[in-house]
């Protein structure tokens, strides 16, 4: 109990952390922080034009296939990444003031998670455009989101505390997250791959909260609640073992920078 | 409850930090250099024990190195000691070094919002003591120019005001206050004398024979990472001057 009595002293560090996250990745630009409504605007635009007309696939509505697990993904990505490099970052601050270091982390992954909000908007109107429109399915959505967030949270905690001491990770995290694309049903669907691979895909979290965005968003049916149910227990588990792990090694933080 | 007439408890506390002639940071560095590390381990702080009393005003003195300010790091819980406990009851605030906790862009204002944030303060809190803040930086006319273009006389007003308007009960202050001007630092010392008799526990970090005097009954004399002498500030004043010069 004494974690939340400690962050909630500390809220209005939190609130401009992830303010100062939110604002200051545009900061000094013209638009602000407009672009972090354009830049997946801008995404989609293109992709409207090459797959109809460059790249066809023999997928109904690519463009919209592709939107409803590619937006998703890009804020897992965003926030593995950012968050990686938080705590190395804020080096500044760690060496000469306390505040609870667990912060930083959920301010990143916080930020990232409310510019994800505003580019779901970006795929609510492309679903009504499209044609393909919005389900009751959409119910789902929110334990969704939820559940990333908090696998997010979970990796963010690890990564952001080992990369104080391996500063590799910051880079090597890079080439993970790119091969973790390919191995997650995003530019694909997860029935195209052959069945004697599928349970090493299926080890991959991300791989399944994809298929299910995909699910709620375009098919609109109903993920399997006993997995859904399942995976957000593993994806609690994680959060709890990276927090552990972040309290472990935060204690070298000052020293170490 | 005899506990809680104690602000600040230091058990057989030790620090070591590790000293490398070169860290290796990356993977590299780490996988060439295995098992070939010149580490160097070096005793900061051997054996400390300290209790320090609610209202108390300790002074920490000792030359360049004997690990004043590592013990004030300890105590905020910016560092954690190698061996033994560190115990503080109570909110507590520490002036560390010079601009900890600005952002060199941010106007003055902003600043302290930023500052008190990190202190624990919610906006609410932040509003009602700004102008007190202001008011004793002296800075109204600089409030609102980004803090890089301030002088360390500045940032020292702006840190310190910030510092002693959070409402904390332990204040620690490292001897940061040397760069003010002599009409500031008088100022400074009778806000502090103020906050002593409204009850708040301080420690502080100073080479000023003066300061010391004027303000704290007991003083800490730290030699080499040990405690050398704790009494009253006169006693070991004395012999801390006979020693050191």
């Amino acid at each position: 109990m004494s974690i939340f009595k400690n962050l909630y002293n500390y809220r209005e560090f939190l609130k401009t952390s992830i303010k100062k996250e939110f604002r200051g990745k545009y900061k000094k630009s013209f638009l602000g922080v407009l672009w972090s409504f354009l830049n997946p605007l801008f995404q989609l635009l293109i992709y409207a034009l090459v797959f109809p007309f460059i790249l066809k696939s023999n997928i109904d509505n690519y463009t919209v296939f592709l939107i409803v697990a590619l937006f998703p993904w890009n804020f897992f990505n965003l926030s593995v990444i950012q968050s990686a490099a938080c705590i190395v970052a804020n080096g500044g601050i760690i060496k000469k003031v306390y505040f609870p270091r667990e912060i930083l982390p959920l301010s990143t992954t916080t930020s990232n998670l409310i510019n994800f909000l505003i580019t779901e908007i970006i795929v609510f109107t492309t679903l009504f455009i499209s044609g393909v429109g919005i389900g009751p399915t959409i119910i789902v959505l929110p334990v969704i989101i939820l559940m990333q967030y908090i696998l997010q949270l979970g990796i963010s905690f690890i990564l952001s505390a080992i990369t104080v001491y391996i500063r590799d990770v910051e880079y090597l995290i890079n080439v993970i997250m790119m091969l973790a694309f390919y191995l997650s049903p995003i530019v694909y669907s997860a029935d195209m791959i052959p069945a004697k691979y599928l349970p090493i895909f299926k080890l991959n979290p991300m791989f399944h909260i994809i298929k299910y965005y995909r699910e709620i968003l375009y098919y609109q049916t109903m993920p399997n609640i006993g997995s859904v149910l399942i995976l957000f227990l593993i994806c609690i588990l994680i959060l709890i073992i990276g927090y552990l792990i972040f309290k472990k090694l935060e204690k070298r933080f000052a020293e170490e920078l | 409850m005899k506990n809680s007439q104690v602000a600040i408890t230091v058990k057989n506390m030790s620090k070591d930090f590790i000293i490398c002639g070169d860290k290796a940071n990356t993977l590299k560095e780490k996988i060439i250099r295995f098992g070939n590390n010149n580490k160097e381990v070096r005793h900061i702080l051997k054996n400390i024990n300290l209790e320090i009393k609610k209202g108390e005003t300790v002074a920490l003195i000792g030359v360049n190195g004997s690990g004043k300010s590592t013990l004030l790091k300890l105590l905020t819980k910016i560092i954690y000691p190698t061996s033994g406990s560190v115990k503080v009851n109570g909110k507590l605030v520490s002036l560390l070094e010079l601009g900890a906790g600005f952002h060199p862009d941010f106007s003055g204002r902003e600043n302290i919002y930023f500052n008190a944030s990190i202190f624990g303060l919610t906006k609410s809190e932040i509003d009602q003591r700004l102008n007190d803040i202001i008011n004793f930086s002296e800075l109204q006319d600089f409030i609102d120019t980004p803090v890089r273009t301030y002088s360390s006389g500045m940032y020292m007003r702006l840190a310190f005001s910030v510092a002693i308007n959070v409402d904390a009960d332990i204040i620690l202050i490292d001897e940061i206050l040397a760069v003010g001007d002599q009409k500031f630092q008088e100022k400074c010392m009778n806000k502090m004398l103020e906050l002593k008799k409204s009850g708040k526990t301080m420690v502080f970090v100073s080479h000023s024979k003066a300061a010391v005097e004027f303000l704290c009954d007991r003083a800490v004399w730290l030699n080499d990472g040990k405690i050398q002498k704790d009494g009253p500030t006169k006693k070991v004043m004395e012999e801390y001057i006979k020693v050191c010069g």
